[in-house]
């Protein structure tokens, strides 16, 4: 009777241990209606299968050295050979590993440059940082001799994952495309990072955002939404690391939205029923052509599925490598105009002015976010024709709403060079355009002015209403 | 198995005593209790603390050794018969009259340290006229609102005020006063080493002061479990002498102003 107690004990602790530890998770894959549904699902599964060829699984990632992504390296020697753990020397200017514990680093690659086991490539299962030992997942067949030289890499994604999975995927999804467990009780809803798309940047309009701007995100957080700020429980080496992850998930997402609306023109969900239709031909014959014509694109060295992705994956690099540049930054070439009552005047004729900033359009007369735009049918360029809601979209395909300017809540941040740069820029993948091209430095710093001054402008609520759009609903009550 | 028993009653208590008499001789050890607060007021919460472990482990002891003494005299005679006590008045009256006046006196005991704690009428004059910083709990953050240097917090905010998130700068040697507020849910303002413990309530501004004695950087948490991120809400307060904390706000004030001509102190967040 005792032995069958603690058989259950045991089977229902393994059960506990079990369920408590991190699920040996996959990637998720676009489902969602507008991107993944119009596509043949073996064309889908060819996706599928490049995605996970480049990007692997968050436990077994694969670190795509064509991406300019810091998956991290660290070059030692061997000092000594104890047992199965090996007892290293890291190079001075390598010292990544040094913050790292065991779990971290766990599957993180090991290649041997010298010695017995040149170019043999091991995972790592664990490593001590204060023995500077690490022992590897399979048995080393010969023991490294004292000197031979190594490469660790891939330790960046792994603590990244990590991190990521216990902080961010909640919200964000194990893949990044904004639908985490939580995601559905969130509004604004958390950053989908497949479209490679980030609001709040210090670059101009048409680069990605740098490596600087997520972390200030992460340090910041965003308020108004959901987004807290993650300093100082996370330090700057676990910031960066998050950073990469985010930068290869979204490189991820960008790769796969691209394929899929590739293969859209190829290999329709329904192209075998159309056919079928029209050659009266069976629809499994069809399909086996399908099959067929995939073979071969996938095969096709020169112009198939490879030249795609180079093609695809050459922008990729170029746009977030050139994020990193000082001269894609927006510095505003003026200093800023002091704040005077006369720069605010200027500013607020700017801001109503239909033919110059429209910033009315969508802000509303008074900046309470209640312009005529967002009563309006807008134009779906994505899918063409018109919204079915009324109000503005970005390219989320989500309903947003313009900031209502006078709660004096700026997300991407409140100094006035952030200001500047939102207006001069726009925001990325939201109808608030750039009007850099048509609106000087000088007045751009008066709206910057006048912005900032809304929240304790003092107007009486009745001529508030009274100028505003007739029929709108109550201008209280938005909370975000 | 009397014995047993009389044996097991006797040696949990004297494990106890010998732990805790260990634990607070040697408190290089950390078995015992936090350290000294870094605040007058928090020692004095810490004294109250003390006083009423020692009461609890004299009636500890106290009632251990009647416990022992009553099964070793059963476990030793099997003439003698327990002795029915339900309904002695006296006994009732005594032990009923022993903890409320223990509690009575405790009650009373306290009364000066809550006040100073709590009732906005007894905090130190400095503190009340002049309240540093508004701080504003939310999921799963605290936003913090300074006044510019040289004025007084508002109410409402004000357009030079300073923004800070997570970081609480305080001035040691001051009282100083903080506004607490939240956005969303209930959650709790916890400075586990000044030992100040305070709900926020959304809709509600609810004073806390302390005078940090010590410079350093210490836990702010949120005690209250506010949603899934609770334990992302791992802010720190930074109290530091006078002349660094006004070089703080100013630095603060450099970074609010940037306009990308102006050398900003810091751009990057402060580092650890």
């Amino acid at each position: 009777m005792i032995a069958r107690v603690w058989q259950l004990l045991v089977v229902v602790l393994a059960g506990a241990v079990a369920g408590c530890a991190e699920d040996a998770s996959k990637m998720r894959f676009a489902q969602n209606a507008a991107i993944a549904n119009p596509v043949h699902r073996k064309a889908r599964a060819v996706v599928e299968k490049t995605l996970e060829e480049h990007f692997g699984t968050p436990l077994d990632s694969v670190a795509w050295l064509k991406l300019p992504v810091n998956y991290g390296k660290a070059e030692g020697k061997v000092k000594s050979v104890d047992g199965r753990s090996v007892i290293v020397d890291f190079n001075a200017e390598t010292s990544d590993l040094e913050s790292l514990k065991s779990p971290e680093l766990s599957r993180a690659g090991l290649l041997f440059t010298s010695g017995a086991n040149q170019g043999e490539s091991f995972l790592l299962a664990s490593y001590d940082p204060s023995e500077k030992s690490f022992e590897t997942l399979l048995p080393l067949k010969t023991a490294p001799a004292e000197g031979d030289q190594f490469v660790v890499a891939g330790q960046n994604l792994r603590h990244g994952r990590k991190l990521y999975a216990r902080h961010c995927q909640h919200c964000h999804g194990i893949n990044g495309d904004g639908d985490g467990t939580t995601a559905k009780y969130l509004n604004p809803r958390p950053r989908d990072y497949r479209l490679g798309i980030f609001k709040f940047t210090s670059t101009n309009k048409d680069t990605k955002a740098s490596h600087d701007d997520l972390k200030r995100i992460l340090s910041y957080g965003i308020p108004g939404t959901y987004m807290p700020s993650f300093v100082p429980m996370l330090k700057d080496n676990e910031l960066a690391v998050i950073v990469e992850y985010i930068r290869w998930l979204a490189m991820r997402g960008e790769l796969e939205v691209q394929l899929l609306k590739d293969l859209k023109n190829d290999y329709a969900a329904d192209r075998a029923r159309k056919e079928a239709k029209e050659s009266k031909a069976s629809t499994s014959e069809i399909e086996n052509q399908i099959a067929k014509q995939l073979e071969e694109y996938v095969a096709n060295p020169t112009e198939g599925l490879a030249a795609f992705i180079e093609t695809v994956t050459g922008d990729m690099v170029s746009a977030w490598e050139g994020a990193e540049t000082a001269d894609t930054v927006i510095m505003p070439p003026v200093p800023r105009v002091p704040d005077t009552v006369a720069s605010r005047e200027r500013g607020k004729a700017l801001f109503v002015k239909t033919d110059g900033g429209k910033c009315i359009n969508c802000h509303g007369p008074t900046g309470r976010g209640n312009g005529f735009q967002t009563e309006d049918f807008q134009k779906n360029d994505a899918a063409g024709g018109f919204y079915e809601k009324r109000g503005l979209h970005d390219a989320w395909d989500q309903p947003i709403k313009p900031r209502d300017l006078t709660r004096g809540i700026y997300r991407g941040g409140r100094r006035p060079i952030d200001i500047y740069r939102r207006i001069s820029q726009g925001i990325k993948g939201t109808p608030m355009p750039p009007v850099a091209a048509t609106v000087k430095p000088e007045q751009i710093w008066d709206l910057v002015n006048y912005v900032l001054s809304v929240p304790f402008e003092s107007v009486p609520r009745k001529a508030a209403k009274a100028h505003s759009v007739a029929g709108q609903p109550s201008e209280h009550g938005n909370a975000n | 198995m009397r014995k047993f028993w009389c044996a097991f009653f006797v040696f949990w208590p004297i494990v106890a005593i010998i732990y805790s008499i260990v634990a607070s001789m040697t408190p290089s050890l950390g078995w015992w209790f936090p350290g000294a607060s870094v605040t007058e007021l928090g020692q004095r919460i810490d004294n109250l603390f003390y006083l009423i472990l020692y009461i609890v482990t004299a009636v500890f002891i106290g009632t251990q050794i009647a416990l022992v003494y009553v099964l070793w005299r059963a476990s030793h005679s099997k003439d003698e018969r327990a002795w029915f006590s339900h309904g002695s008045h006296s006994l009732e009256v005594i032990w009923s009259v022993v903890p409320s006046v223990i509690l009575l006196f405790l009650a009373l005991y306290q009364m000066d340290v809550w006040a100073l704690f709590r009732v906005q009428a007894y905090f130190p004059k400095e503190a009340r006229d002049a309240p540093i910083a508004e701080v504003t709990a939310r999921q799963f953050e605290w936003r913090i609102r300074y006044p510019a240097p040289g004025k007084k917090l508002q109410l409402k905010p004000q357009p030079d005020d300073l923004y800070d998130v997570n970081d609480l700068h305080a001035p040691i040697n001051r009282a100083v006063m903080i506004q607490l507020r939240s956005g969303d849910v209930q959650h709790s303002f916890f400075l586990p080493h000044l030992r100040v413990k305070q709900d926020a309530i959304p809709g509600q501004i609810i004073p806390i002061w302390f005078k940090a004695e010590k410079q350093g950087i210490f836990e702010l948490t949120c005690a209250e479990l506010c949603g899934w991120g609770h334990y992302k809400m791992r802010a720190q307060l930074t109290s530091e002498r006078e002349v660094e904390y006004e070089a703080y706000l100013k630095k603060l004030q450099a970074d609010q102003n940037y306009d990308g001509h102006a050398t900003p102190s810091a751009v990057a967040k402060k580092d650890e």
